[in-house]
C-alpha cells in the first residue's frame, strides 16, 4: 500500500518533466505505509520508538530592516544532552532561512526538499519563489502526512519581491503568517523577552541583540535549550550571520560576577 | 503518645506513602528500580562443612553500581548466607534474622542451628507473599551437622546437597551437575564453588566481578573476600588528567573544625 | 517520566587522603522548568559529616528534616555525634521502613570518622546500602558521573587535587544532562577544616 500525494503537488508545469531526468525530485517522496488494523496504534509505537529530540528554542521576526531569526543549538534525547552545537537555522538558498524544532530529521530532510523545489521554481520561472510560495509548498506536504507520526515546527524567513516575508509551518498542518514568532520548548521564555522589547523600527543591532537575549534567557530557563545562540539577519541582498554566542559566556557577559573574599569563620579565641 | 513515640518507630513496614505513590503512578509516573544484585550464588556440602560462593556484582536496571559488594552475610558465627534479588531486601531480612538468632543464643546459651534460621526466614519472606524479594541459599554447620538449604522470595525451601540461585544460577548449576560428587576434599570443594561462581561471571551479564567464597566446618569458618578476581581492570590511564581551564569559584567559605578534646576533669574540680 | 527526573540532580562524593569532598549542582527544576538556580542539595549533620539527598526534592527535604530530628536525640541521649556508619545505617532503616511506599530520593553520605578515616555510602531509595571505597555518585546525570569519576578518579588526592576533580567531574557531567547543573556547590573535609565553595559553571 503506499500514499499517492501526487494529486497535492502545486502544478507548476516543467519543462521535459516527462523526460526523466527529473524523476524522483520533482515528485513528493512517498513513503511505503505499513498494512495494519489498528494504523493509529502502530503510528502510536512507532512514534516513541523514535521519539524525536523536542528541546528547542528558535525565533524569528520582521522588523523595519529585513527579519531577523535565531535559535539555540542543543539537541536532547530525554535528559541527554546528545548535542550541543546543532545547526537549527537552516539555509534554504540564499534569501530564505528555515528554523529547526521538533523531530531534527523530519526538519532536515523536508528543508532539504524544500530547497530542491525552491531551485526548480526557479528554474522553470526564471524568478526566485516567493516566502509565501515556499512556506506552501511545505505547508502541503506537512498536511499530506498528517497524522502520520512527522514532527516538525517550522518558520520560513526570507527577502522576496514584496520584502520580508515569515510563517510559521508545522506538522499538524497549520501554516500562519506573522510578524513575530518562537517555536519549541523554550518559546514561553523568549516570547516574553521578546514581546517586551520588540519594536518595528529597530537598527539591524538592536534586533540582534534582541533575538540573541532572548535566546539567552531561554536557555536559562529551559532545560532542553542551550548551546551556542546563534542569530541571522535576512535584508535585501540575502541572509547573513550575525553572531554565535557560547550561552555560557553570555550568562557571565549579561549577568558578571565578582570573585568573593574567602569567607573564613572566626575560630573561638580560647580563654576569652 | 507522644510525639517521640510516633517518630522513632519501633520497627515493621511503614505504608504512609502507598497512596500518593500509588497516585503518582496512575498519572503515569514511572516507579523508580532498585539496587538489585542480579547474581550468582551457590553453595555445596563437602566432607567436612559446606562451602558458599558469591559474585560481586550490584546492579540498577543496566548500570553496574557497586563493583565489589558483599552478598555473603553473616547469620551466626556458624551460619552464613548468600543474597539474591533486591538488594535492600536481601541485607534487612538477614540482618532481622541474625540478630533474631543473636538474641536466640542470648536466651539459651547455646549455638545457632540452621533450620532455625530456615524457618525464621521463610516465616518472615511467606508473610509478604513474594514481594519482599529475597532468593536465599543459607549453609552452615551446627550440633546436627553440615547443611545447606535454598529459600525462594514466596517462602518456600530446598534442602539439597549442593544449590545455586540467582540469576545466574543455571551457568553454575551446570558446572555442579556435570562435577559434583559426594565426600570432596576441602580444596575441591572451594575450587568447584569458584568454578561455578566464574561460570556465572563469564556467561551471565547480571553477575560479574570478583569471587567470594566462605567455608563453614565444625567449630570454624574461613571467609575468603574476594578470593579470585577473574576479570581485573585492564585500562589504567598511564598519566594523570589535565584540564584546560581551572575551575572557576564564585565563592568560598572556611569552617575551621575545632580539635575533639577529652576534658579529663582534675580531682579538685569538684571543690566548693 | 521517571519521578527521579522531576527535579533533576546531581550528587558526587570522592575520598582523598585523610579528606573527601561532597558536590552537589545547583538547580532546581520542574521537569524541563528551570526554578531555581541557588538550591541546596548537601546538607551538614555534624561538623565532620555530610548527607546529600537526590531525587525528588519534598521527599528529599522532609527525609532531611526526619534524619536531623532522630540525630539531635541521638545527640541527647550519647552526649556525642554519630559516627558515619551508625548514621548510614539510620538512613538505611528509615528508607527501609517505607520498603512498599518509598521516599523518592537516593541519598549520599560522606564523613570522617574519629580516627579521620574518610567514609562515603550511598543508597537506593529503599536503603540498600553502597559502600565505595573511591567515589560514589547519585542523580539524573548518574550515568555520565560514573564514566567521568572512573576515568578521573586516582587514589590519596590531597584536598586540593581532590576538588579540581570533583569540580571538574560534576561540571563534564551536568553538561551532558538536561536536568542538572546551572552552577556546582562543593564541600572539601578535611581533618582540620569545611571549606565550602560555590562554583560558576554554565547556566544553560
Amino acid at each position: 500500500m503506499k500514499l499517492d500525494t501526487s494529486g497535492l503537488e502545486s502544478a507548476a508545469p516543467l519543462v521535459g518533466a516527462s523526460s526523466g531526468f527529473l524523476d524522483g525530485f520533482a515528485d513528493a517522496p512517498s513513503f511505503e505505509v505499513p498494512t495494519t488494523n489498528d494504523f493509529d496504534g502502530f503510528q502510536k509505537e512507532a512514534i516513541q520508538m523514535v521519539k524525536p529530540a523536542k528541546g528547542t528554542t528558535t525565533l524569528a521576526f520582521i522588523f523595519k530592516e529585513g527579519v531577523m531569526v535565531a535559535a539555540d543549538s542543543r539537541a536532547s534525547m530525554g535528559g541527554y544532552i546528545s548535542s550541543q552545537s546543532v545547526k537549527k537555522i537552516i539555509e534554504i538558498n540564499p534569501y530564505m532561512l528555515g528554523t529547526m524544532a521538533g523531530g531534527a530529521a523530519d526538519c532536515q530532510f523536508w528543508h532539504r526538499n524544500l530547497g530542491i523545489k525552491c531551485r526548480l521554481h526557479e528554474l522553470a520561472n526564471k524568478r526566485r519563489i516567493s516566502v509565501t510560495g515556499a512556506s506552501k509548498l511545505l505547508a502541503n506536504i506537512l498536511y499530506s502526512y498528517r497524522g502520520m507520526g512527522l514532527s516538525v515546527g517550522t518558520m520560513i524567513a526570507g527577502w522576496d519581491e514584496t520584502g520580508p516575508g515569515l510563517y510559521y509551518v508545522d506538522s499538524e498542518g497549520g501554516r500562519l503568517k506573522g510578524m513575530r514568532f518562537s517555536v519549541g520548548s523554550g518559546s514561553p521564555y523568549a516570547y516574553g523577552v521578546l514581546d517586551n522589547g520588540y519594536r518595528y523600527d529597530m537598527s539591524v543591532e538592536e534586533a540582534a541583540e534582541l533575538a540573541r537575549r532572548a535566546i539567552y534567557h531561554a536557555t536559562f530557563r529551559d532545560g532542553a535549550s542551550g548551546g551556542v545562540a546563534s542569530v541571522y539577519h535576512v535584508g535585501p541582498n540575502g541572509w547573513k550571520k550575525l553572531s554565535g554566542d557560547d550561552v555560557g559566556e553570555l550568562h557571565y557577559h549579561y549577568y558578571p560576577v565578582v570573585q568573593g573574599a574567602v569567607e573564613q569563620e572566626m575560630v573561638e579565641v580560647a580563654g576569652a | 503518645m507522644s510525639q517521640a513515640a510516633i517518630d522513632v518507630p519501633k520497627g515493621g513496614f511503614s505504608f504512609d506513602l502507598c497512596r500518593r505513590n500509588d497516585m503518582l503512578a496512575k498519572k503515569g509516573v514511572q516507579q523508580p528500580s532498585y539496587r538489585k544484585t542480579g547474581t550468582t550464588i551457590v553453595g555445596l556440602i563437602f566432607q567436612d562443612g559446606v562451602i558458599l560462593g558469591a559474585d560481586t556484582r550490584a546492579t540498577e536496571g543496566p548500570i553496574v553500581c557497586d563493583k565489589n559488594c558483599e552478598k555473603i552475610h553473616y547469620m551466626a558465627p556458624n551460619i552464613y548466607c548468600c543474597g539474591a534479588g533486591t538488594a535492600a531486601d536481601t541485607e534487612a531480612v538477614t540482618d532481622m534474622v541474625s540478630s533474631q538468632l543473636q538474641l536466640h543464643r542470648y536466651h539459651t546459651g547455646r549455638e545457632s542451628r540452621v533450620v532455625t534460621a530456615l524457618t525464621l526466614l521463610k516465616k518472615h519472606l511467606f508473610s509478604y507473599q513474594g514481594h519482599v524479594s529475597a532468593a536465599l541459599v543459607l549453609g552452615g554447620v551446627d550440633v546436627t551437622g553440615p547443611h545447606l538449604h535454598t529459600i525462594y522470595p514466596h517462602g518456600s525451601t530446598d534442602t539439597l546437597p549442593f544449590a545455586t540461585m540467582g540469576s545466574g544460577s543455571l551457568a553454575a548449576m551446570a558446572i555442579f551437575e556435570s562435577k559434583y560428587k559426594e565426600g570432596l576434599t576441602r580444596d575441591e570443594g572451594i575450587k568447584l564453588v569458584t568454578e561455578a561462581i566464574c561460570s556465572g561471571i563469564f556467561n551471565d551479564l547480571g553477575s560479574g566481578s570478583n569471587v567470594d567464597v566462605c567455608v563453614i566446618t565444625k567449630g570454624h569458618k574461613e571467609y575468603l573476600r574476594n578470593h579470585l578476581s577473574p576479570t581485573p581492570r585492564t585500562y589504567v590511564s598511564a598519566k594523570d588528567y589535565t584540564f584546560s581551564k581551572k575551575t572557576e569559584v564564585l565563592l568560598t567559605k572556611i569552617i575551621p573544625l575545632t580539635e575533639k578534646v577529652e576534658v579529663i576533669e582534675a580531682g579538685d574540680a569538684m571543690e566548693e | 517520566m521517571s519521578i527521579f527526573e522531576y527535579n533533576g540532580s546531581a550528587l558526587i562524593a570522592m575520598v582523598g587522603k585523610n579528606c573527601f569532598a561532597i558536590a552537589s549542582d545547583r538547580r532546581l527544576g520542574v521537569q524541563l522548568q528551570t526554578v531555581a538556580t541557588d538550591f541546596k542539595r548537601i546538607n551538614q549533620v555534624h561538623d565532620r559529616l555530610f548527607i546529600g539527598i537526590s531525587g525528588l526534592a519534598t521527599d528529599a527535604q522532609t527525609l532531611y528534616q526526619r534524619l536531623m530530628f532522630r540525630h539531635k536525640l541521638y545527640q541527647l541521649r550519647e552526649e556525642r555525634d554519630m559516627k558515619p556508619e551508625t548514621f548510614a545505617s539510620l538512613v538505611s532503616a528509615i528508607l527501609y521502613e517505607k520498603r512498599f511506599g518509598p521516599y523518592f530520593c537516593q541519598p549520599v553520605i560522606a564523613g570522617l570518622s574519629d580516627e579521620d578515616r574518610p567514609f562515603i555510602c550511598t543508597m537506593d531509595s529503599i536503603g540498600a546500602k553502597e559502600l565505595a571505597k573511591d567515589f560514589v555518585v547519585a542523580g539524573t546525570a548518574s550515568e555520565s558521573l560514573y564514566g567521568a569519576c572512573e576515568a578521573m578518579f586516582k587514589p590519596d588526592m590531597e584536598a586540593e587535587e581532590l576538588f579540581e576533580i570533583v569540580s571538574q567531574a560534576l561540571f563534564s557531567s551536568v553538561d551532558r544532562d538536561c536536568l542538572s547543573g546551572w552552577g556546582g556547590h562543593v564541600f572539601v573535609v578535611t581533618p582540620t577544616e569545611v571549606k565550602e565553595r560555590i562554583l560558576k559553571g554554565r547556566m544553560d
